[in-house]
């Protein structure tokens, strides 16, 4: 999903290196000096908890994760086999104890999120109770908006729509939740025009969740309003980013705004806004209702819970799973999509994370694991978590360079680098695909790669850079070769 | 376009909610107040700005220029085309610098190797689509992109693939449009929304294939749309009246002041071998900004059409013909020789100087006589025009900003002053400024509340039974606007009288220090005030009730007197630029000067002097209008006292001072004692509505004898009404 | 003594072969030159045309131009274009063969009745200005058109 490739983390680690991350992170949380006392006094909390116990602290470090036991499986219709609506979804503990949860408070709620270490599951996987703690400034007499960014268009990503589609009602309870944590009024969410089903799904069961006095005014008989809309998008993969998705539900093109200011001030029209992405929404009740610190047991350090994983492309079973953050990615695609086609050996790179992420190759793939700082020492990212892998059968080259059509069809066209640069690659890669290229133009690409690279109003532009990075760090020779080859062959016609 | 009043606060909000002080809502103005500067480097230079400054404008503040492409002064941020990117040193990407709000202790570098290397590389993707067409670009010689990829550019192109072109639009006679040169910077579609008020202009498709046009083919309606053609950064959008006829470096520039309006915008007039090539604005942050409207701007060509080049005089036969200075000078003096004094009048037009005027009124009054008239009229009962708060535009123009409620009063200011009208919708975008208007219900680009056009309206909020009466007593800074046309009725001085009781009221219940003022009178020609000034009367009326046996017509083209308002034996000698209205009843025709070609000094609405300066010289035999009144006066044996132009001025400054003093503003304020004047006018308002004489931009390109004998404004007027393709010529390029 | 004797009886011919002391006179003020050579020949418009094979190569055809032509009195305001073409050919040496001996071909492109040149007089022709006027003056509306 876009939005998480405005990821300063990974970004930052791409373009300079790893070890600013935690400074930058500093900075962030400086520069919003006057809504850090809040999770000051939740993380003091925090430590008085593990005074008292001391089995936490001696717990031993974990060093195997996944796979997922079932019990410990937060979408339990992800593949539709029961029923999604308000029926089915109170047999499986959905809309369960909302009200009492509600009743707890923000406060509540906000330490429920940041105990868990749920990081944004759009991709830039910046700290979801950080992000929603940024919304509790005093009111300026604005409403305050939460937009659940359902555009789901990034290329190998289908985690969403699952969502949607086979367990509506855990999104609609999450808005009404994440809603309550920053005091917002309603809930937009922003689904892609081309997922029809599930946005009557989702429809009818936010229909059903008014029914049932959920929803609306005083939801759930905790007198709290909340309403969530479902506003359809028209197809544009740069209303997936957050800005854009914004301009987009005001009714205006969906090119992005500058920031800052950033959504948080001003938003959709015009109010304070945070937008999230459907599954952060999605898993947040089940969190509040299992406690964070459950949710904190899975997954590395900084990396923790359970997250839905894609899997697509050259692997016998292809599949979407709920799977353990810091699962080794052989491990994930072995078990689960059921290995690669004609076996592991056969595994010539995956891009692990949608298609904006760089790729990594095999060697690399050995013992990676998933999870966003393990890929971003592997100079890629977590994205979406979608795993697209290409057996030894794919012409790599094309591959990349089909991705990068995609990305030029979608550049909104706003800002120069992107606009410009990303066409300019486009006709570039379709030549390295034939070889009809000079070697030296291999340096060319990667360079006005990098002058797209964090020179543009939102990060389509990086998305669009990383994949071809990507190849030139892993695939120049394959690159070279091919162009030798086209050479030897012009010249052999001539 | 959304009004921008919510988000602005918002964004000052977020500016200060970055900064180390925590504040609240409640004392964020205590804050401000303190003046809590930021401290920031440029290059290591420290400088301290104020909170929410962006980067561009503190680079800008110790005099480092950011490029820019999108960025401009005037109109709202976009910050797409990334040119202005700088390297913030301990952060990670460069910000683009026009939109960034500086934070404390940054260190701004804007010379170093990451800044110069974003600025080289967005220089070569925006040169990589772009034609290289400068030798036939009207452009070149004053292109930003030119300029700043000489300075920031590479040296050399590595595009090697194919180029994009785009299609043309027809967008009207006045911008001819060449989309392929075009970089997306989007500052006319910002310019047409946020300072023209039309949605004219937008983006449409995506990516490398967005383009700049009206989505269906139509012309960009807007009387300031010329504007868009020194916004645009490259050669996109140029002039076709001025399309390959001269080039920026060939040209002289003379600063200068229009006259088609009462704004007296600033000009600069470019001038090639004796010939007006174009007008381009200049900047006056007090008149126009940076804009001019589209009649200032394109109707010069009217300067060199139905030009009076020769003196003429009409023959037995009664027709015109050509003949000598001495031959028309003596008859002038025997003619004002031979009549007594009271038989002697004359007429100003709308755009004659004030030293042609003081001469004029000095040779009346030597041959005593004192029916001097202009022919725009102002209601004499009353205060009339012996106080001078009484017709001026008091408030200014700028003052338009700092006021809260506007009412309107049988005016159409987006065609009679059109920078005075931007003044308020920039006032209405940004300060939520509230406009009422009394008057025919036109398209003034903004939302107004419409009280109704009857003259009855006026009476009722004078009398405070009006609904209205409980808004204006809300405002705090109120300001009321009577356009000039509403006072050219038969009962301008009830209307005069209404509008001033209604502006008494509303300064006693806003209760502004006295220094404010409330009253304006929005003039539409651009002598009146220095008419007024001087003392001439206001309408032809005199003239038509004591019919004279020789009437002087200066300049006079608005067709006030027609022969038929005269005696069959009345000798008219008619002194202008222009053979339009005035020309062809006259038995004698001086040529003389027009405003580009001469030293001229205008008053506008205000009442700010400002000068025009010689651009070009007069044509044929053509002089300068003081000059020829001077030669008339030596003939008539009343020598006026002066023989340059300084002495002209001396003289001017005897009669006013205030003509003489320069972009300065004399201040007027005796609007008590007006009021006191007018309560004694026992003048009753007519049935009639108030409505002005221009309501659609049809109306508003041809209003004067230059604008009526240029061809451009014609094909104006013929596109407006018939449509763009109507006036389509073939293009050369 | 002959060579002397025949430059004398030249100059005496000079002198006195115009028609007395007059014709001497109109000679020397309209022709600048006095000298004397056969008469080859008179055109239909009363141009007399001389030769003298003893001047120099150039100078050994001339013409004495008729004091009237076509109405138009050419004493003293002469041209070079009085001479009709087929005159032309011979006064400037492009054939020895006067169109007396040798009648010329009838061209119809040869003007039958000579046309008077009217270069330097207020009639020539001008070609209209290819510059565009910077000034377009005012032309007054002509009487009783309104």
């Amino acid at each position: 999903m876009l939005s998480c490739l405005g990821c300063p983390t990974l970004s930052r680690v791409l373009s300079t290196g790893a070890s600013r991350a935690p400074v930058a992170m500093a900075a962030a949380v400086a520069s919003r000096a006057p809504v850090v006392s809040t999770p000051t006094c939740s993380q003091n909390s925090m430590t008085l908890v593990r005074y008292n116990s001391t089995a936490q602290q001696e717990k031993p470090k974990k060093t195997k994760f996944g796979p997922l036991a079932d019990q410990d499986r937060i979408f339990t219709n992800l593949y539709g086999r029961h029923d999604w609506r308000l029926k089915g979804a109170m047999k499986r503990g959905d809309w369960y104890k909302t009200k009492e949860m509600l009743d707890k408070g923000v406060d509540w709620i906000l330490n429920e999120i940041k105990v868990s270490g749920l990081r944004g599951r759009g991709g830039a996987g910046f700290p979801t109770g950080m992000k929603w703690s940024f919304m509790n400034k005093p009111s300026d007499g604005r409403p305050k908006y939460l937009v659940v960014n359902a555009d789901e268009g990034e290329p190998g990503t289908c985690k969403d729509r699952e969502i949607m589609r086979n367990d509506p009602h855990k999104l609609v309870e999450g808005c009404l939740l994440a809603g309550r944590a920053m005091g917002a009024r309603a809930a937009y969410i922003y689904i892609r025009g081309e997922f029809y089903n599930e946005s009557s799904n989702l429809q009818v069961a936010i229909n059903e969740a008014y029914a049932a006095g959920l929803i609306g005014r005083n939801a759930c008989g905790s007198g709290y309003d909340f309403d969530v809309f479902v506003m359809r998008g028209a197809g544009a993969y740069i209303c997936g980013e957050e800005t854009a998705l914004i301009e987009s539900i005001e009714g205006k093109q969906g090119k992005p705004r500058l920031k800052p200011p950033f959504p948080a001030d001003v938003g959709v029209f015009g109010c304070p806004t945070t937008v999230a992405n459907v599954e952060t929404v999605a898993v947040a009740p089940t969190i509040c209702r299992r406690g964070g610190t459950w949710f904190l047991g899975f997954g590395r350090e900084r990396n923790s819970g359970t997250k839905l994983f894609n899997i697509s492309g050259h692997v016998n079973n292809p599949c979407t799973v709920e799977e353990e953050m810091s699962i080794p990615i052989k491990e994930l695609i072995e078990r689960h999509a059921g290995g690669v086609r004609g076996g592991w050996d056969n595994l010539l790179c995956v891009i692990p994370g949608g298609s904006s992420t760089p790729m990594i190759p095999r060697h690399v793939c050995d013992d990676v694991m998933m999870d966003f700082d393990a890929l971003i020492q592997a100079q890629t990212g977590l994205g979406t978590a979608a795993l697209i892998v290409m057996d030894k059968s794919t012409d790599v080259i094309r591959a990349i360079a089909r991705l990068i059509e995609f990305y030029k069809h979608e550049s909104c066209g706003q800002c120069t680098p992107c606009r410009e640069g990303v066409d300019w690659m486009n006709k570039m890669m379709w030549r390295f695909v034939k070889g009809d290229a000079q070697s030296a133009e291999i340096d060319m690409i990667w360079e006005i790669s990098k002058q797209i690279e964090g020179h543009t109003i939102c990060a389509l532009g990086d998305g669009a850079a990383w994949p071809v990075q990507g190849l030139i760090r892993h695939f120049r020779p394959l690159m070279e070769s091919r162009i030798t080859d086209f050479a030897q062959k012009q010249q052999a016609h001539a | 376009m959304l009004r921008l009043p919510t988000l602005s606060r918002a964004l000052a909000g977020a500016a200060h909610s970055k900064g180390s002080i925590p504040t609240s809502n409640n004392v964020r103005t205590s804050v401000r107040a303190l003046s809590n500067l930021v401290e920031v480097f440029v290059d290591g230079m420290p400088i301290s700005v104020e909170p929410g400054t962006t980067v561009l404008q503190a680079c800008e503040k110790v005099g480092v220029q950011i490029p820019r492409f999108c960025y401009h002064d005037r109109l709202s941020v976009a910050g797409n085309c990334r040119m202005c990117l700088v390297e913030i040193e301990k952060a990670p990407k460069p910000v683009a610098a026009c939109a960034m709000p500086v934070m404390k202790g940054w260190n701004i570098l804007t010379n170093s190797e990451k800044t110069r290397k974003a600025r080289e590389g967005v220089m070569e993707f925006l040169l990589a689509n772009h034609p290289l067409d400068c030798p036939i670009c009207d452009q070149g010689g004053e292109c930003d992109l030119q300029d700043q990829s000489m300075m920031f550019g590479s040296d050399r192109s590595r595009f090697a693939e194919g180029k994009r072109a785009v299609e043309d639009k027809n967008i009207g006679p006045l911008i001819k449009t060449i989309m392929t040169r075009c970089i997306q910077c989007t500052r006319c579609v910002r310019f047409a929304s946020e300072v023209a008020g039309v949605e004219d202009l937008g983006t449409t498709g995506r990516g490398n294939d967005m383009q700049i046009g009206t989505y269906v083919e139509k012309m960009f309606l807007s009387e300031m749309s010329g504007n868009v053609i020194d916004l645009c950064p490259v050669g996109a959008l140029t002039s076709k009246p001025y399309a390959f006829t001269s080039r920026p470096w060939e040209t002289r520039k003379t600063e200068s002041i229009d006259v088609m309006d009462a704004v007296g915008s600033n000009i600069v007039v470019s001038t090639r071998g004796g010939e007006v090539m174009r007008i381009l604005p200049r900047l006056n942050e007090d008149v126009n900004e940076e804009w001019i409207s589209d009649k200032t701007r394109f109707s010069y060509d009217g300067l060199k059409r139905q030009r009076l080049t020769q003196p003429m005089v009409k023959d037995a036969s009664g027709q015109l013909v050509n003949t000598s200075w001495e031959d028309v000078l003596t008859r002038v003096a025997g003619a004002l020789q031979g009549v007594q004094g009271s038989e002697v009048g004359a007429i100003a037009g709308g755009m004659v100087d004030a030293e042609a005027l003081v001469s004029l009124k000095d040779l009346l009054n030597r041959l005593d006589s004192e029916t001097l008239c202009t022919e725009e009229i102002f209601p004499m009962s009353g205060a009339g025009t012996d106080l001078r708060s009484n017709y001026l535009l008091n408030s200014r123009i700028a003052g338009i900003e700092e006021c809260d409620h506007l009412l309107l009063v049988g005016t159409n200011p987006r065609y009679e002053a059109p920078l005075f009208n931007t003044r308020i919708r920039k006032s209405w975008l940004h300060n939520e400024l509230q406009v009422a208007l009394v008057g025919h219900n036109v398209d003034l680009s903004y939302s107004y509340n419409h009280l109704g056009e009857s003259t009855q309206v006026l009476q009722e909020i004078a009398a405070g039974t009006h609904p209205f009466c409980k808004v204006l007593s809300q405002a705090k800074t109120p300001v009321v606007v009577v356009g000039s046309s509403a006072l050219q009725r038969e009962d301008g001085a009830a209307i005069l009288k209404a509008v001033s009781a209604i502006s008494q009221n509303a300064r006693a219940s806003s209760g502004v220090e006295e220094g404010w003022k409330v009253l304006n009178v929005l003039h539409r020609v651009a002598s009146q005030v220095a008419a007024l000034d001087m003392g001439y009367k206001p309408g032809v009326d005199a003239i038509r009730k004591n019919p004279p046996k020789v009437l002087f017509l200066l300049g006079a083209d608005a067709g006030c007197i027609t022969k038929a308002d005269l005696p069959k034996d009345s000798f008219i000698i008619y002194q202008g630029h222009h053979g339009d209205v005035g020309a062809p009843m006259a038995d004698v025709i001086l040529p003389s000067a027009a405003y580009t070609e001469k030293y001229g000094t205008y008053v506008n609405t205000e009442g700010r002097a400002q000068q025009t300066r010689v651009a070009v010289t007069a044509p044929g035999m053509a002089r300068e209008d003081w000059k020829i009144l001077r030669a008339i006066s030596e003939l008539a044996g009343v020598t006026l006292p002066y023989d340059t132009l300084d002495e002209v001025r001396r003289r001017l400054a005897e009669v006013s001072p205030n003509l003489v003093r320069y972009d300065d503003v004399e201040e007027a304020n005796y609007f008590k004692q007006a009021n006191e004047l007018s309560k004694a006018v026992n003048q009753s308002l007519l049935g009639a509505p108030l409505v002005p004489p221009q309501l659609t931009l049809k109306e508003f390109y041809m209003t004067d004898s230059i604008s009526r004998a240029s061809q451009t404004m014609a094909k104006c007027v013929k596109a407006v009404t018939e449509g763009a393709e109507a006036v389509d010529e073939p293009s050369i390029c | 003594m002959a060579a002397y004797t025949n430059i004398v009886r030249r100059a005496v011919g000079q002198l006195t072969g115009h028609g007395g002391i007059k014709g001497f006179f109109v000679q020397l003020f309209r022709a600048n030159d006095i000298k004397t050579g056969a008469l080859v020949g008179i055109d239909k418009y009363g141009n007399k045309y001389f030769q003298d094979n003893q001047y120099f190569f150039g100078r050994h055809r001339w013409v004495i131009y008729t004091t009237e032509m076509n109405g138009k009195r050419t004493v003293w305001d002469v041209d070079g274009s009085m001479v009709p073409a087929e005159w032309h050919r011979w006064l400037h040496c492009i054939t020895d063969d006067p169109p007396t001996t040798h009648p010329p071909e009838p061209k119809k492109f040869l003007a039958k009745v000579h046309q008077i040149n009217l270069s330097g007089t207020l009639n020539c022709y001008v070609p209209y200005s290819t510059t565009r006027r910077k000034i377009h003056e005012w032309v007054p509306p002509k009487v009783g058109e309104q």
